[in-house]
């Protein structure tokens, strides 16, 4: 009994009591309207996809035949408390639906549908909002370094943080600032950590953008203090275990609902966090498919509400579960377990090791957001206007027209989606943010590739502590490489931090090993006297990772040139052949 | 098919240009031909113009010119579309050094987005004139597809669809350079089963280059591929084999493709497909063997080096 009431403060929604509802301000961001139109939106969502599935007896059945067997199938294999609960229900729904009447059948597919829309919307609460806002900061910094939080209790509220010093936040902000106010924001950020929604939400904050509402994993919701705030705060409930297709409608009817009445949204359009810290290249883009329905479904209606894409990249020096991530990666590549409920976002010593870490690392993590694009891959101007490849200005709308008259078409949409998620890739390696470790590890991973010739990538995951290079010759090295990239920089192909512009090669490969040893595990270079050893190849090859789509244009000495050509192969990486729509756009 | 009449523009006063006005003319719809030739075709209902901005008002574009003008021609054209009009070309080429398909270049150089391409055994007589034919519209959108269906298709054309864009583009462009061959060979008395073997393993290696290119190497198998093959040698004479024939008979490359008829997409992708293949470890013997005859060398003495390379698993 003390177990079950334990597990539904877990699973359940906690909110706070209040006696009279709150009204939002004008300046409020839109997500202060959500609890007022909670409801509503719970209602127009399970309307719209119950009308899909009862025009006529057979398509009910299908559904509910369909999603009683799914969900018989995943609770008898997950044989927890929901399981005991809920499996009475799907086997007896199984058992009767040949019985049903037409207006039963009609009612099951209605209450399942609505059941799964309340459990996917999430809540947002102001004073969530107000607290977290203030307290996180502080928490955080109580965490990290204990010695600075009364001077930071001591100032203003926008005062000078130790989180604004770790997190630097880069892009046209005033552009977006302006965006926001006309239309809606859609953030597609790549995925490295569980961090990650924690960290933008941050950023956003920090350089007064609105709040967004986001999809979270149910399993990030089992430890009650997270699922608060995630509750709260505008995340709603993504659980992956249900493979019913009616829920994943539900899912996207529901993302498509809030961007329709213009709730700025955030997806990850990799789907899950990168294991191999590769830039993402295969995106599914599933959920964000819905922002451009959102959009079509406004034009038909006579609305004429913007959607923008904005693609975000994340950018650590240090990953918080790097090394699990990595192993996960090569133990089964391709074929990643999806969830993994036991790396080191679940271990509070790995927290606080982490934030340890990190303190005093001016920039630790870069949040760039990129230029936005509308929802068919086009660049925009200040105004938010499309524009076309000559640079003349476009009208967005006219992409859902037939024959001059805006429609809705789910398979049309599903192209754009498609070619949408080739514009993204190509922005993410143009804005991605490349961090000192990135380069340290890509020398020392390209000069154990070098010295290995002829071995395969796992065999030469095994060559430890064996391939080592003066410090000089290291920094060196670095030096090259990052003249190389701040060349290429300014063609437009690459970007590096502040840091990595700016600081000695040596200091690079000081701030390197600094960040890695003593946080992971495991040891990834080792400095000796005045040489240094890669130690551990994995981890060298995780941060590395980075560069691969850049290898072959980084060679400044002709020795590394075969291993740059291995390099660039890592993950299948496949050039962006074709895609020039991603190229116009880049 | 809906009764609605289309607006359709035609970009370009070819042989398959005029073919695919004539067709849309003749199902009824209001056809726009863009030309730089006045007078370019004899029919009174097709409204024939010099300016690319009269076809804004078209509401699907067939783009029916060479290869190595896409681009010029798409970055014109683009200046008069939007995000409204469908538009589907009949090019058999690759653009460029990265072979980049003229789907690509459209998008890239256009707003246009729902973009097809026709091909297959289709060719321009059939559609001016409505004898019975085939041909598959490949588009990520169903919409161009059904569009194109509602312009030309009927009782004498059957048209399918595929969403593998890419693959019906390069089998096109490969089937054009194998065409050659067959012109080349056929003069040269080469027998049915050399044939056979050679023309089978050159759509090998087109489904290896497709799928570099991101399409599909099933797609090979369809129209696009294999049915435009057993058109070509089926004796549809289309002006690759003429060039081919003309080769054997120990013709210069520059005087035989002008009396095929101009530009030839097949002659200059040859060379192309060579190097792209290189640069991307992708083994092409067959397209390498039409290369090297095209530069001038001896038929023969390619021929040998093919046969004497050891064959492996197929």
């Amino acid at each position: 009994m003390k177990l079950k009431a334990l597990r539904a403060l877990s699973e359940r929604p906690i909110r706070l009591p209040r006696l009279r509802p709150y009204v939002p301000q004008p300046d409020d961001p839109p997500i202060f309207w959500f609890d007022g139109e909670r409801k509503d939106i719970v209602r127009e969502v399970a309307r719209r996809v119950t009308a899909r599935h009862t025009a006529d007896r057979r398509r009910m059945e299908l559904v509910l035949n369909e999603t009683a067997l799914a969900e018989i199938r995943r609770l008898e294999s997950q044989r927890d408390a929901e399981a005991a609960e809920r499996l009475p229900f799907w086997r007896g729904l199984a058992r009767s639906i040949a019985r049903l009447d037409d207006a039963q059948k009609r009612d099951a597919v209605r209450d399942i549908v609505t059941r799964y829309a309340e459990d996917v919307a999430g809540n947002f609460d102001p004073r969530v909002y107000r607290l977290a806002k203030h307290a996180v900061p502080k928490l955080l910094t109580g965490v990290m370094a204990p010695s600075r939080l009364p001077e930071e209790l001591a100032t203003a509220v926008d005062g000078h943080t130790l989180i604004g010093e770790l997190l630097q936040v880069e892009g046209d902000l005033h552009r977006l600032r302006h965006l926001e106010k006309v239309g809606t924001l859609v953030y597609v950020p790549t995925h490295s950590s569980n961090l990650d929604s924690v960290v933008i939400g941050r950023a956003l904050e920090q350089v007064g953008l609105s709040p967004v509402i986001y999809g979270a994993g149910k399993n990030l919701f089992t430890n009650p203090m997270i699922s608060f705030f995630m509750h709260n705060l505008g995340a709603y409930r993504v659980d992956r275990r249900v493979q019913a297709r009616v829920y994943k409608e539900v899912l996207k009817v529901f993302s498509q609902v809030m961007i329709e009445r213009g709730y700025h949204s955030l997806f990850f359009p990799g789907g899950t966090r990168s294991r191999s810290n590769l830039i993402e290249s295969h995106l599914k883009l599933g959920l964000a498919g819905s922002a451009l329905s959102a959009f079509a479904h406004n034009r038909v209606r006579g609305v004429d509400r913007p959607v923008w894409f904005v693609p975000t990249t994340i950018n650590y020096e240090l990953v918080l579960e790097g090394e699990t991530l990595v192993e996960d990666w090569l133990k089964d590549e391709g074929k990643a377990r999806y969830i993994i409920e036991d790396d080191e976002f679940s271990r509070l010593d790995r927290w606080i090791a982490f934030f340890r870490k990190i303190v005093g690392l001016k920039a630790a993590c870069i949040i760039r957001f990129g230029d936005p694009i509308d929802c068919f891959g086009n660049p925009t101007d200040d105004e938010g206007r499309s524009l076309g490849p000559s640079g003349r200005s476009i009208d967005a709308g006219s992409y859902v027209e037939r024959r001059g008259v805006p429609v809705e078409d789910a398979a049309r949409d599903a192209a754009y989606t498609r070619e949408l998620a080739d514009v993204l890739v190509a922005r993410f390696r143009q804005d991605t943010v490349l961090m000192a470790t990135s380069l340290v590890a890509h020398v020392l991973f390209r000069r154990l590739v070098r010295e290995t010739p002829g071995l395969d990538l796992f065999a030469r995951l095994r060559v430890r502590g064996e391939v080592a290079l003066p410090r000089t010759e290291l920094a060196a090295e670095v030096g090259a490489l990052r003249d190389r990239l701040v060349a290429l920089q300014s063609e437009g192909v690459v970007r590096v931090s502040d840091t990595v512009r700016d600081a000695e090669p040596a200091a690079l490969v000081d701030r390197a090993l600094a960040v890695w040893n003593g946080y992971h595990q495991r040891v990834a270079a080792r400095a000796l006297d005045a040489t240094i050893t890669a130690e551990d190849p994995t981890l060298l090859l995780y941060y590395q990772n980075r560069l691969v789509p850049f290898a072959n244009l980084l060679v400044t000495d002709e020795a590394d040139r075969a291993a740059a050509q291995e390099i660039a192969r890592i993950g299948g990486a496949r050039p962006l052949l074709g895609t020039a729509l991603a190229a116009r756009s880049a | 098919m809906s009764t609605d009449r289309l607006r359709i523009g035609v970009v370009g006063g070819g042989a398959f240009g005029r073919g695919v006005a004539k067709a849309a003319s003749r199902t009824g719809h209001e056809v726009t031909l863009w030309s730089r030739r006045a007078g370019a075709v004899d029919d009174a209902r097709i409204r024939v113009s010099a300016e690319l901005a009269d076809l804004a008002a078209a509401e699907l574009i067939f783009l029916a010119v060479p290869s190595h003008v896409a681009e010029q021609v798409a970055t014109e054209l683009g200046e008069h579309l939007d995000g409204g009009h469908l538009l589907a070309h009949v090019s058999r080429g690759l653009v460029g050094d990265a072979l980049e398909p003229v789907s690509s270049v459209i998008r890239r150089l256009t707003p246009v987005r729902r973009v097809g391409a026709l091909a297959g055994p289709l060719v321009a007589d059939a559609l001016a004139l409505g004898t019975p034919s085939g041909a598959v519209v490949g588009s990520h959108f169903p919409e161009v597809a059904d569009a194109v269906r509602e312009a030309i298709a009927g009782p004498s054309l059957r048209l399918y669809a595929t969403d593998d864009i890419v693959g019906v583009e390069v089998a096109s462009a490969l089937v054009g350079l194998l065409a050659l061959a067959v012109g080349h060979a056929q003069a040269r008395g080469v027998g049915p089963a050399a044939l056979a073997t050679f023309l089978t393993r050159g759509m090998a290696e087109a489904s290896r280059l497709a799928e570099r290119l991101g399409g599909d190497p099933k797609t090979l198998a369809g129209l696009a591929g294999y049915g435009d093959l057993l058109a070509v040698m089926a004796g549809d004479e289309r002006p690759e084999q003429a060039v081919g024939r003309a080769l054997a008979e120990g013709r210069p490359l520059l005087e035989a493709t002008r009396d095929a008829g101009g530009y030839i997409e097949g002659v200059t992708i040859a060379e192309r497909v060579v190097t792209f293949a290189a640069r991307e470890g992708i083994e092409v013997p067959i397209c390498d063997a039409i290369a090297r005859v095209l530069a001038g060398r001896p038929a023969a003495e390619v021929l040998q080096s093919l046969m004497v390379r050891s064959a492996g698993g197929e």
